[in-house]
């Protein structure tokens, strides 16, 4: 059996590669394939303890400002709705999607389904969270966020006295554990331990 | 050299999404994951010019109008995307400069000249470089994300720096053009088919 590069389009014979080996395609030199020791059962924690992170980051102030004694607290949320008061819905609404809903939607799915390849039960709706999960991955964007936060700190040290809350910790402990995370979940086993559930139910 | 057989040459599609190979006559949705199957990203090329040009278009307002107005004791500033940048150099903020200099303007006009420059190359169906192209591609489609620096800048310096007539950050209407052309050319390297660099190199054949 054959598969195909999915950039160049090659037939290939399917490489073997070993746990933290790499296999390229010989043509264009895409990723093919980078098991990982454990990649199902790392999936699963490491999304569980994203979901977990995810609460505070959400929820409790990030940076707080004090400018001639008035003082703030900015969370994940304050920037949404201090756009959505500005009538930048469009804007609100992006920056709702790719730091708040998505990051959560993706931790979600990542969850269900190293859950269920973990148990090895098959589920209807695997392969469709499995292809949402694919889609999405890019539209979330906490480090892109992060790299805002440090501007942005940088750009009101000069005005103001920076706070920096818990929510900002718990922030920094999610984005490395959503880096981890992608690091750690292999599709391509994945796709196939899927197949391999659909086929038996 | 080993002649090389893509897939297509072979009556064989791969699956967008879940990468299973499927004999081409046979099927029309993947039998694992149920996605339909198309050789190559239905209507790539037109799909990915119409989005290059709207985000074109909407580029000029993105750097024509305000992005956001800085009020300090009651003096309020408005900034462009470039005038913004001017004045961290001025504000001797020169790294903060340069990483906004490259999220919010090179990266946009470099993705876009790239997406352009890969059309030509399937268009004119040059022979060289294909493995370049291939690789500036994936460049352009990591890369994408980043150029959102800006807005999520601004999103948190209108949620903190909110205080009336003493110190007040108001996003301008450019903020809106510019994150349409962020989204716009994310959607432009998506439907871009590498596949269609590849299809028309003699020498691999």
């Amino acid at each position: 059996m054959y598969e195909a590069c999915p950039e160049c389009d090659l037939l290939l014979k399917p490489a073997t590669p070993e746990h933290g080996e790499k296999a390229h395609c010989s043509r264009c030199g895409y990723l093919l394939q980078r098991p990982r020791k454990h990649s199902i059962e790392r999936t699963l924690a490491l999304s569980l303890a994203g979901l977990i992170l995810i609460v505070p980051a959400n929820l409790l102030p990030m940076v707080g400002i004090k400018i001639f004694g008035n003082s703030r607290d900015g969370t994940l949320w304050s920037g949404v709705s201090a756009l959505l008061k500005e009538d930048m819905w469009a804007v609100a609404l992006l920056v709702l999607f790719s730091s708040v809903l998505l990051p959560l939607v993706n931790l979600v799915l990542a969850f269900l389904i190293s859950l269920h390849l973990y148990l090895q039960k098959a589920n209807v709706h695997l392969i469709r969270w499995m292809r949402w999960l694919q889609h999405l991955n890019e539209w979330a964007m906490l480090e892109v966020y992060a790299l805002g936060i440090i501007v942005a700190c940088v750009k009101l040290a000069g005005m103001a006295e920076l706070r920096f809350g818990f929510g900002l910790y718990a922030f920094i402990a999610l984005l490395i554990v959503n880096a981890m995370l992608s690091n750690e979940l292999d599709s391509y086993l994945f796709w196939r331990r899927i197949a391999q559930l659909s086929k038996k139910s | 050299m080993k002649p090389l057989n893509t897939a297509q040459k072979q009556g064989f599609i791969r699956c967008h999404d879940c990468g299973n190979l499927i004999k081409s006559t046979t099927e029309a949705l993947c039998p694992v994951c149920g996605h339909s199957v198309t050789a190559r990203k239905p209507h790539s090329v037109k799909q990915t010019i119409a989005l290059i040009i709207s985000a074109l278009c909407l580029y000029i307002p993105a750097n024509i109008f305000p992005i956001m107005s800085v009020t300090q004791l009651g003096v309020a500033k408005t900034h462009t995307i470039v005038g913004g940048i001017a004045a961290l150099i001025h504000s001797d903020m020169v790294p903060i400069a340069l990483l906004v200099l490259v999220a919010s303007i090179l990266v946009p006009l470099m993705k876009l000249l790239g997406l352009s420059l890969l059309l030509l190359c399937v268009h004119y169906q040059w022979q060289t470089n294909a493995r370049l192209f291939t690789r500036l591609y994936r460049v352009i489609a990591f890369v994408g994300r980043w150029s959102m620096l800006d807005i999520f800048i601004i999103s948190i310096l209108v949620a903190l720096v909110d205080l009336g007539g003493v110190a007040q950050v108001i996003a301008g209407s450019a903020a809106t053009a510019f994150a349409a052309v962020v989204v716009l050319t994310m959607f432009a390297a998506k439907s871009f088919d590498p596949r269609l660099i590849w299809d028309h190199q003699l020498s691999y054949e």
